[in-house]
């Protein structure tokens, strides 16, 4: 009698001491994770911070964001045109590219298919010298506007079609066999069935496509005509030649926290699971 | 069922379908000229651009007298150049193990334990805004009067050292990159059945020796890919080794062809780097590809 009750507390003793180590090892496996994200923000948070003080006081004040309105505002305003027109040239060139990849068979897809996504694994200073000579002495593109959108195009419209190619691999045939059997022509088939059901996945390379246009300060700093500077390009050349200073520290942070906010807006709306398969996770 | 498909409408379903198969089979080929010319024209045109420049003397390309055939680029490069070569590998290659070590029990940890997935994802997007951005907020940290001076000073270290080195800059490489070591990871752990874990601890097999035996060779090509990939993005950093960086880490080959190519006109020299830099990058992703199985899509 005596002996099983001892076993039994024992038992009981031991799976107590379990929980607790698992539950030990549960909470320190959370820590780690959040630890990992603070480092992450990190810089975030530190640029954020100085952006709110004057110089390194800890007196707090939102002047250095009135530079936004003021100085830094010409520069906005070319960032969100260059990252409008790339954005659109990509939906331009990738929605039917999409289209043919995953609905067609033709001799020589893969083949096709890395070269489409060279662009990505193309160091960005490689890609900056190459276009940068081109437009010099070839194109003549070195004094517009266009070039600089055209090195956004070819530099990010991978991101735009993976999503999409995504989106139609996983939409049935069945809807567009169905409109088209009902007399729809193809281009009624497509834009009153297919692109609605592929919205997602098209927003989703719109939203990566402006995340890294938004931003973009290398390919920038190559291409971009004198009389063009946008605002991560300011940046850079503020931080290489005025040093550290609270006002470019407010630029930077306003341009990640316009680009968090269009990432949590699309989480929102869409969810993660349409970013899947692109190199975002 | 059936009869209800009247002959007429069968005749036209027919004529609609058949409509476009004269042109058929030219419709793929149509529907992908315009990507097909943006990557021809502002890719591997400039490509190959560099690829010939790189064999010119200096600027002589475009010199009205003719271009100078010559290897002397790369005879350069691996001579006066090497350290730079060598200084560019060696961040690239601390800064994906770094990714390494803290990557594996974070994908462990988000694939098996964790349900807030998408908030961990929200906040995994902030290295993609750009290295700039990383280098900038590490120089605020680090400066003196910064988030970790105090920690500084309880070590007994000079802030200043660390900022402009070699740590400054491995670190800020590999938040950039960590996402892409993450994603691979992970994409590998998630095929691994959380049985087999299970059946090696209750063989009797320690934590460690599940880890070494069972988890790793198990996810070893998601590993390879990993350190393949953030490798490959990292060979052409640009602003971690030039706003971190002592001299000795703004040698990088990115920031040496900035300044040879465009700032000096050194065409030649600039083009050499540029091609060293691309097949560096390209063969290393592209290898990274074939193990990463699904983690990109391909």
């Amino acid at each position: 009698m005596t002996t099983t009750t001892l076993t039994k507390s024992s038992t009981k003793g031991a799976g107590q001491a379990r929980f607790n180590s698992r539950r030990l090892i549960d909470l320190l496996s959370h820590l780690y994770i959040w630890f990992c994200l603070l480092l992450f923000v990190a810089p975030f948070l530190a640029l954020f911070n100085y952006s709110l003080q004057q110089g390194t006081s800890g007196i707090y004040t939102l002047s250095n964001y009135s530079y936004i309105f003021g100085s830094f505002t010409n520069n906005l305003l070319t960032s969100l045109r260059v990252s409008a027109l790339a954005i659109s040239i990509n939906l331009l060139i990738t929605l039917p590219a999409a289209y043919a990849l995953v609905r067609y068979e033709f001799p020589g897809k893969p083949l096709l298919l890395s070269a489409v996504t060279l662009p990505l694994y193309t160091p960005a200073p490689v890609l900056g010298l190459g276009l940068v000579l081109t437009y010099n002495f070839s194109y003549g593109l070195i004094t517009s506007i266009w070039g600089l959108v055209f090195a956004m195009v070819v530099g990010t419209f991978p991101l735009m079609l993976i999503p999409i190619v995504v989106a139609l691999k996983d939409l049935p045939l069945v809807f567009e066999e169905a409109a088209l059997c009902l007399g729809a022509t193809r281009w009624q088939t497509y834009f009153k069935i297919v692109l609605p059901l592929i919205g997602p996945g098209v927003s989703a390379g719109i939203l990566l496509c402006f995340i890294i246009v938004f931003n973009e300060y290398l390919v920038t700093l190559f291409v971009a005509p004198p009389s063009v500077q946008t605002a991560p390009l300011r940046v850079f050349n503020l931080v290489r030649t005025a040093g550290i200073q609270n006002t470019t520290a407010a630029l930077a942070a306003f341009m990640q926290i316009v680009s968090f906010t269009a990432v949590i807006l699309f989480f929102r709306l869409f969810g993660s699971r349409y970013l899947k398969g692109t190199y975002l996770i | 069922m059936t009869s209800e498909v009247s002959p007429v409408r069968a005749t036209e379903l027919g004529k609609a379908v058949g409509a476009g198969s004269r042109f058929r089979r030219w419709r793929p080929a149509l529907l992908l000229l315009p990507s097909i010319l943006v990557v021809l024209l502002f890719l591997f045109y400039p490509l190959a651009f560099i690829l010939l420049m790189s064999f010119t003397l200096k600027e002589s390309f475009l010199s009205p007298a003719g271009s100078v055939y010559t290897w002397q680029n790369y005879i350069d490069l691996l001579s006066r150049y090497a350290p730079n070569v060598w200084v560019t590998v060696k961040l690239a290659g601390l800064a994906a193990l770094v990714d390494l070590i803290f990557g594996f029990p974070f994908a462990y940890i988000l694939v098996r334990k964790i349900r807030y997935r998408d908030l961990v994802r929200g906040f995994m997007v902030f290295p993609m805004f750009g290295a700039l951005y990383i280098a900038f907020g590490m120089r605020f940290i680090l400066l003196p009067g910064g988030w970790l001076s105090p920690l500084f000073d309880l070590l007994g270290l000079q802030g200043v050292q660390i900022l402009y080195g070699l740590p400054s800059v491995v670190f800020a490489m590999a938040i950039f990159t960590f996402p892409f070591m993450v994603m691979n990871i992970g994409a590998a752990l998630s095929n691994v059945d959380p049985i087999l874990e299970e059946a090696s601890i209750c063989l009797g097999a320690k934590s460690w020796q599940t880890f070494w035996r069972v988890l790793l060779p198990l996810t070893r090509s998601g590993v390879i890919a990993g350190l393949l990939m953030c490798f490959g993005w990292n060979v052409g950093a640009f602003a971690e080794p030039l706003l971190l960086g002592s001299l000795a880490e703004q040698r990088a080959l990115a920031w040496t062809l900035y300044q040879r190519g465009v700032v000096q006109l050194d065409y030649g020299l600039g083009a050499a780097i540029g091609v060293i830099l691309m097949l560096l990058a390209f063969t290393v992703n592209y290898t990274s590809l074939r193990y990463s199985r699904g983690a990109l899509v391909q």
